[in-house]
């Protein structure tokens, strides 16, 4: 369904300089969306645009189907269904304190005190700062600011979230904590729209892209259809993202398969043409056509598994004693991917669990739990793009768990899915602890990799 | 960053008290100090209201130390010369310049000492209150006095970018010195007009980039003021009742005792 639409959209600022030039852009509900353009072509204007700010001078933004009015009672729905966190988040935290300022929206909503308070608690607390809610705003650090920024747009609950380059100037950790936070609300159905000129963001993150330039919509699609187009690209100034780059390259040397479109590490790696062929040192007796047996791959050595079973096929031997050999792999063990939702923690189930499992990989997704890996000493081997990492270290062999909780939950059990189904490679993915009546839903698959 | 008394402020324990018990405090403790004719009241609430910014309040020793060396000289210095020229009759002791004869007069030195007093008595209340309540805390007790909204709103925009454009003018501070920008008298003054300038424009930039901000998140006139109950517990009372008893004490037994 479409939520948010442009028809014939033009906008000059007072002095005459052209913001926005005929922009026909329609967006689905539920999306994440990525306007993606250098810096000055107009995505800040557009998105100013769309809650209402800037009266379009030729066209018009239809919300929900129906054209944007300008009276002050129109707008005021619009903006709260509207939110917009700005690029710099100092320009948008205006009050003394965290708390005061996460509270803004909901008090000009007109909700009752007690109303106000339980939002905003709850906001706080899902984005991980209730601890600093009397702090002021200058005590605290980049990614905590843009969090708070977040959290003051989230606390209106409108169903679109804007953020215009919500990742400018932080660190790759609070870069990640903001990412996790628009997938989550991504996942409760919100539509996610941002402005960055990070190709590699918008190439593995959007579900649709638009390209800007001077202006102007100049392209839009699926990632996979707009970022292998290089004119494009070229006419919007900007380069192809890196694992892209990446793919072809090694594409070229006849290193990975044809006709893939690696959105990240774990397609660029499920892309490689598995290595077949290998030299080997075989004994005397040994006769072109044998099948040899190599013995146990573990460790570095062991492509698909901790363990593997390498049992050759000797093609050609030259004088030397070194042989040519095709090997045939055969993986013990499979990883696995197990999901522990943190609602329903308890430090020594959790412990007991990666105990029984013999789990080697932790990885905790979202803030709260990672306050609460934090608290209770619970060593973290991945905090940062967890669900890659943990599909990684799952085809290598080892047994991951991630700590998650509420709907990212389900999220992660989604993508992992999703690249199941892509690479047909089939990973043991469950929910530990999962809540009663989704018991019977859960299915553990036990089938080992191929 | 460095840091400011507001800071400590926020981070100290006692900001977390109830705001009118504090300003009571402060409040009856200058009123005793300034109208005690002795200097030992001024003195022992110097100490009591040290002891509790230091010890409670958990401000480092040094740092207060240093916060107070600041007054603390000013007035020594002003003591000095208060108890050579005031009072007349007896000296206590005095020596000679050629030509005139300087000496301490027992009520110039009881004058001296009672300035010293109250300066320090006045000054470790007034520090108790800016260490142990930050701004933040005193824009609830602004409202509750019935002070018009529109004043504690601009107050608090106020304070919140002051320290935005503190930052601000710092890096450009920063920016100008690599760049020699302060290498003599004319230069400097030059840079500090730049820099003036370009404050004030950034002021201008920031209020309409606010002003966009708000109305994105339906202002509609309202901020939200924290009202936070607190109420003051027992054993808080009891102390407070009884450091006010002690001062009263003092108070009355010291109200004709000099020190010399």
């Amino acid at each position: 369904m479409v939520i948010l639409e442009t028809k014939d959209l033009s906008f000059s600022y007072p002095d005459g300089t052209v913001a926005l030039d005929n922009i026909n852009i329609r967006i689905e509900e539920g999306k994440k969306i990525a306007f993606v353009g250098r810096n000055g072509s107009g995505k800040s204007t557009l998105f100013l645009s769309m809650n209402g700010t800037h009266r379009p001078g030729k066209g018009e933004i239809l919300f929900h189907g129906k054209p944007l009015k300008y009276d002050s009672r129109s707008l005021r729905e619009v903006r709260k269904n509207v939110g917009i966190v700005f690029q710099n988040s100092d320009d948008q935290i205006f009050a003394p304190t965290i708390y005061q300022d996460v509270a803004f929206g909901p008090t000009n909503l007109d909700y009752p005190k007690e109303k106000v308070k339980q939002i905003v608690h709850k906001t706080l607390e899902y984005v991980g700062l209730m601890h600093l809610k009397d702090k002021p705003p200058h005590h605290l650090s980049g990614g905590q600011k843009k969090r708070v920024a977040i959290a003051g747009i989230v606390a209106m609950d409108p169903e679109i979230i804007i953020l215009d380059e919500p990742l400018a100037n932080l660190d790759p950790v609070g870069a990640d904590e903001v990412m996790d936070l628009l997938n989550e609300q991504s996942y409760f159905g919100k539509t996610i729209i941002i402005s960055t000129h990070d190709v590699n963001l918008a190439y593995s993150w959007a579900d649709y892209v638009f390209l800007m330039s001077e202006h102007k919509i100049i392209s839009e699609g699926t990632p996979e259809e707009i970022f292998v187009q290089p004119d494009k690209l070229k006419a919007a100034h900007l380069r192809r993202p890196a694992t892209l780059e990446i793919y072809e390259e090694i594409k070229m040397r006849g290193l990975a398969k044809t006709n893939c479109c690696p959105r990240d590490i774990p397609d660029l790696v499920h892309s490689l043409r598995s290595q077949h062929l290998l030299w080997v040192d075989v004994p005397p007796e040994v006769k072109e056509g044998d099948y040899i047996n190599l013995g146990i791959f573990y460790g570095e050595y062991a492509q698909n598994s901790a363990y593997e079973a390498a049992n050759c096929k000797v093609l050609h031997i030259h004088d030397d004693g070194l042989a040519i050999a095709e090997m045939d792999r055969k993986a013990f063990r499979a990883g696995s991917i197990g999901i522990y939702d943190t609602a329903k923690y308890s430090r020594e189930d959790l412990l007991s669990i990666i105990e029984r499992d013999g789990v080697e990989c932790v990885g905790a997704m979202g803030k709260k739990s990672k306050l609460i890996a934090e608290k209770d000493d619970i060593y973290l081997d991945v905090t940062a793009g967890v669900i890659d990492r943990s599909i990684l270290n799952a085809l290598a062999g080892q047994r991951c768990l991630i700590l998650t909780h509420d709907g990212m939950v389900h999220h992660a059990m989604d993508r992992i899915r999703a690249y199941m189904e892509k690479s047909g490679i089939n990973i043991p993915v469950s929910v530990i602890n999962p809540n009663p009546e989704e018991q019977s839903k859960q299915d553990v698959t036990k089938s080992m990799m191929t | 960053m460095t840091h400011i008394l507001d800071d400590y402020a926020i981070l100290s324990p006692l900001r977390y008290k109830n705001n009118w018990l504090k300003l009571a405090i402060v409040t009856f403790g200058i009123l005793a100090g300034v109208s005690s004719n002795s200097p030992l009241v001024p003195f022992f609430i110097a100490v009591c209201m040290s002891f509790a910014t230091v010890y409670f309040g958990k401000i480092p020793l040094r740092f207060y130390m240093k916060l107070m060396a600041a007054p603390a000289g000013f007035v020594l210095v002003s003591v000095i010369i208060i108890a050579f020229f005031f009072g007349e009759g007896e000296k206590l002791f005095s020596f000679n310049i050629p030509g005139y004869t300087l000496g301490v007069s027992p009520a110039g030195l009881n004058m001296a000492l009672l300035v010293l007093a109250r300066t320090l008595g006045g000054m470790s209340c007034m520090f108790f209150l800016s260490l142990t309540t930050p701004m933040i805390e005193l824009f609830s007790v602004l409202k509750a006095t019935r002070f018009p909204d529109s004043f504690i709103e601009i107050a608090m925009m106020m304070y919140r970018y002051i320290f935005v454009f503190m930052e601000v003018a710092l890096g450009v501070r920063y920016a100008q010195t690599v760049r020699l920008g302060y290498k003599d008298f004319r230069t400097s003054f030059r840079s500090m007009v730049m820099l003036g300038t370009n404050l004030f424009i950034r002021s201008w930039e920031q209020g309409e980039k606010l002003y966009l901000s708000m109305n994105s998140r339906c202002y509609d006139g309202k901020l939200m003021i924290l009202e936070d109950k607190r109420p003051v517990k027992l054993t808080e009372f009891l102390l407070t009742s009884a450091y006010f008893s002690l001062v009263i004490i003092v108070f009355y037994f010291t109200r004709n005792m000099f020190v010399v």
